[in-house]
């Protein structure tokens, strides 16, 4: 779209919708995107980080001229794809998306992408954090679930991720939170999580609402409250900590960055792009079907929120004797 | 579930469009699972887009054609070239490429492809009629059962690697040392990575059977002088003659009933099954020598559990909602996508839809059957390709393979480092296989046995406290025993007592 085809359409009268056309086309990104656009997901396919890269992808090619493509770049706990991303050319053409232990790895290994590497575009939403139990627990409250902790500190074991993945920071909050201490059983990712939960390896889990979902319908598991602002809409009938009576906020989010150096007329084309797309109800029907919560934000406020995240992590890092690397000044 | 299993069954064969994608599904996986470095994994991932556009069912029925084939596929690469296309195959290449060499391609070829068949057909009738049941079974497993799985399947490698049970541990405990490498997997630390991010990720278990079986073998060829190049063996007959056949059928089954149970255990996987099944086999075999030779019994066994492993995966996956191997998780993730979520309300809300899954299944394990009949007779043809040419194309695909795998060079450099080693050791006649199953093997018990004394606050008693743990260690240290055990009373009793009965577990390992 170049200014005298908006002339154009000007003189023909439509003036108006030439201008609502414009404004969502930045003026510079003409040249953008003429090749294919990859986004680079740091953990295997299949996964969650995965489908919604996939979902993403799938959508935003209908709002572009370019393909693009989702690649797996794994290893190192997702650390390998951040680098890879970070590493890359800044042109534009590589996309990386993130989780909540992107916040964690940067104090927990050297090698891993720190916040000023890169420019956050867009954040997909939050994977709020909740608690559940196996029904054989007997405990059907949070309020019971920290009574029990506290008349016997360590007495229930709960599934997690690895320290500084999503679910074990959620643990290591609540713990903080509520001055109990749980025996934390790390697995590996949220699958062997489930299965550990359901095998009755472990008594609880502090995973995202939709793993679960299906095994709360069926009485196996209950989730005994969602750590987020709202109830969650996979479990309508689970409330939320706050409604407990217990102020406490914690979770997951993906969010999707580009290298640091990307021209800012590209980093604003990108932005528009994928909030635009995430803005899209179509997209949030899907998302929601495969239990994804969605709420864009723009980079910038993606940043604040890489940033709240990580003064809320860091104390939890630093107390559980993680932080190797970064370390704050007092 | 048997009605809506026919239905479906039925909408499949009388629609032209997924009857087409279904075989289409076929011949690409079957070719995917051939290429060595493009792993069952990684053929679903390479075609999960092109399913964005189907229907839910047309999708699913054509991720099923393309997992069922490439497992399949993965032998045919094996059994013809020595180079295991993926790594559940692995196994199937130590009687299968002698088999070959000696003039039959074509038995060797069909027995894989009737034994994939039986297995794939047997992990589905489980599947379908007693999913709940075995997903319960599977559901008790914790921590202690899959350490201990582990080590009896690591027991089992170290009983059936061709040449000496010593030279089979050391390549065993080299695997599970270089599985080491990377992020420990309990606590996210780094280990063994000398200070580089390349090494943090860890050694992929792609690249190095790609390096160590496929790009060794192309250096062998390199090193051979034109005269020394094997003549082209004949390809022989397709069909075995039925007196072959015919015996097959309990290795088969046993392999099956192998392969459906450990695929149905989250996270144990292929790996551990095709390394128990050959085992096995070789234990109740009257003449266990001639396994490694071209013994059809080693072909038969550990290609029918590694097909029912599918059908096995698909259990916890889809009574659970638990996906039991990386395969299954993308499978998963697709369904996903589809606004589609396995597990126990699936079958309450959605009866028809895991109708489709099962006869897609169905369909795909016989048109695998169909095509790959047709098609046997071109595939050998392979065989007849000239060497050097041959060579070349596996070299590239190697690179490209290994690159693929989660597109990082470092893969590129550790695939070219085993396939030195993997050369060095064909010298050395050190057998490969172990250390492959070490790598596959070793963080799974590690993580296991971390996480089982976790659990139970360090007491190691975990591990025999509960029967289904406790009975496999047992058969491990029986397994380990029983050579000892057996030349010592030789020794004891002399010649006399040296045949053992068959169900204390056959002949001592050569």
């Amino acid at each position: 779209m170049d200014h005298t085809t908006i002339r154009a359409l000007a003189r023909l009268g439509a003036a108006a919708a030439a201008l609502a056309v414009a404004a969502s086309m930045p003026a510079a990104a003409q040249d953008f995107p003429e090749e294919p656009i990859t986004i680079v997901v740091n953990f295997p396919a299949g996964g969650g980080q995965d489908t919604a890269a996939r979902l993403i992808a799938e959508y935003a090619a209908q709002r572009t001229t370019v393909p693009i493509v989702v690649t797996n770049v794994t290893g190192a706990g997702g650390a390998t794809g951040t680098r890879h991303v970070a590493d890359a050319e800044p042109d534009g053409y590589t996309v990386g998306i993130i989780g909540s232990n992107f916040v964690a790895q940067q104090y927990m290994n050297e090698n891993a992408t720190t916040v000023d590497e890169i420019i956050p575009i867009a954040l997909f939403g939050p994977d709020p954090g909740a608690l559940e139990v196996r029904a054989d627990t007997g405990i059907t409250d949070v309020a019971g679930y920290i009574e029990a902790l506290r008349a016997n500190p360590g007495s229930i074991t709960n599934g997690n991720d690895a320290p500084g993945g999503g679910s074990y920071i959620v643990a290591a909050l609540m713990e903080r939170a509520f001055g109990i201490e749980m025996t934390k059983v790390p697995y590996q990712g949220y699958a062997p999580t489930v299965a550990g939960l359901l095998a009755g390896e472990v008594m609880s889990a502090t995973l995202p609402v939709h793993q679960f979902a299906d095994q709360h319908k069926a009485g196996e598991v209950i989730i005994l409250g969602v750590a987020a602002d709202e109830r969650h809409f996979l479990v309508p009938d689970v409330p939320t900590f706050r409604e407990q009576g217990f102020d406490f906020v914690a979770g997951d989010w993906r969010a999707l960055f580009v290298p640091a150096g990307v021209p800012e007329d590209r980093v604003q084309y990108l932005e528009d792009l994928f909030f635009e797309t995430m803005s899209d109800p179509a997209f949030v029907e899907a998302a929601n079907a495969a239990g994804f919560v969605v709420t864009p934000m723009r980079g910038a406020d993606t940043l604040a929120h890489i940033l709240r995240t990580d003064e809320e992590f860091y104390p939890v890092l630093l107390d559980a004797g993680l932080v190797t690397v970064n370390q704050k000044e007092e | 579930m048997l009605d809506p299993f026919f239905s479906a069954l039925a909408a499949i064969l009388t629609d032209p469009y997924l009857l087409a994608l279904s075989v289409g599904g076929v011949v690409v996986g079957t070719v995917l699972g051939a290429l060595p470095g493009i792993s069952s994994t990684m053929a679903l991932a390479i075609l999960l887009p092109v399913s964005f556009a189907m229907s839910p069912e047309a999708a699913m029925v054509f991720l099923l054609a393309v997992f069922s084939s490439s497992v399949f596929g993965g032998s045919i690469s094996a059994i013809l070239l020595n180079i295991p296309g993926t790594p559940g195959a692995i196994v199937t290449q130590f009687d299968g490429y002698p088999m070959a060499r000696s003039g039959r391609a074509g038995h060797a070829v069909s027995i894989a492809l009737l034994a994939s068949t039986l297995g794939g057909l047997f992990g589905l009738a489980v599947l379908v009629v007693v999913a709940p049941v075995i997903a319960g079974a599977a559901m008790s497993f914790r921590s202690p059962e899959f350490a201990m799985a582990t080590v009896l399947g690591l027991t089992m490698l170290a009983y059936s690697s061709p040449g000496s049970t010593f030279r089979g541990v050391l390549m065993g405990a080299i695997g599970l040392l270089c599985g080491m490498v990377g992020f420990d997997a309990l606590t996210d630390v780094s280990r063994f990575d000398f200070g580089s991010a390349t090494l943090q990720a860890g050694i992929d278990m792609v690249p190095l059977t790609v390096g160590l079986f496929g790009l060794a073998e192309v250096m062998r060829n390199l090193g051979l002088r034109r005269e020394d190049v094997p003549e082209v063996p004949k390809m022989g007959s397709i069909m075995p003659p039925w007196r072959t056949l015919w015996p097959l059928w309990k290795p088969m089954s046993r392999g099956s009933l192998v392969g459906t149970f450990v695929g149905a255990i989250p996270a144990a996987g292929s790996a551990i099954a095709v390394v128990v099944s050959y085992a096995q086999e070789m234990r109740l075999s009257r003449t266990p020598e001639r396994f490694g030779k071209g013994a059809p019994e080693g072909i038969a066994a550990p290609e029918a559990a590694n097909n029912a492993c599918v059908g096995g995966a698909l259990v916890p996956m889809m009574t659970l909602g638990v996906p039991g191997d990386t395969m299954t998780a993308v499978l998963m993730g697709a369904l996903l996508l589809h606004g589609l979520r396995p597990g126990p309300m699936l079958f309450a809300d959605n009866p028809d839809f895991v109708g489709m899954i099962y006869s897609g299944l169905f369909f795909a394990v016989a048109a695998t059957l169909v095509c790959n009949l047709a098609l046997i007779r071109v595939i050998v043809l392979v065989m007849r390709t000239p060497r050097h040419m041959l060579m070349i194309g596996i070299a590239a695909l190697c690179v490209v393979g290994s690159f693929a795998i989660r597109n990082s060079m470092s893969d590129v450099y550790v695939m070219l480092a085993f396939a030195v080693v993997g050369y060095v050791m064909g010298l050395l006649r050190l057998p490969v296989a172990p250390l492959a199953f070490g790598l596959i093997l070793g963080p799974i018990l590690e993580e296991n046995v971390r996480r089982s004394l976790i659990v139970s606050g360090g007491e190691w008693s975990v591990f025999v406290e509960r029967p289904i743990a406790l009975a496999m260690l047992l058969l491990s240290l029986v397994a380990l025993l029983y050579p000892v055990a057996a030349a010592g009373i030789r020794g004891l009793r002399g010649r006399k007592a040296a045949a053992p009965a068959p169900a204390a577990g056959g002949q001592d390992p050569r």
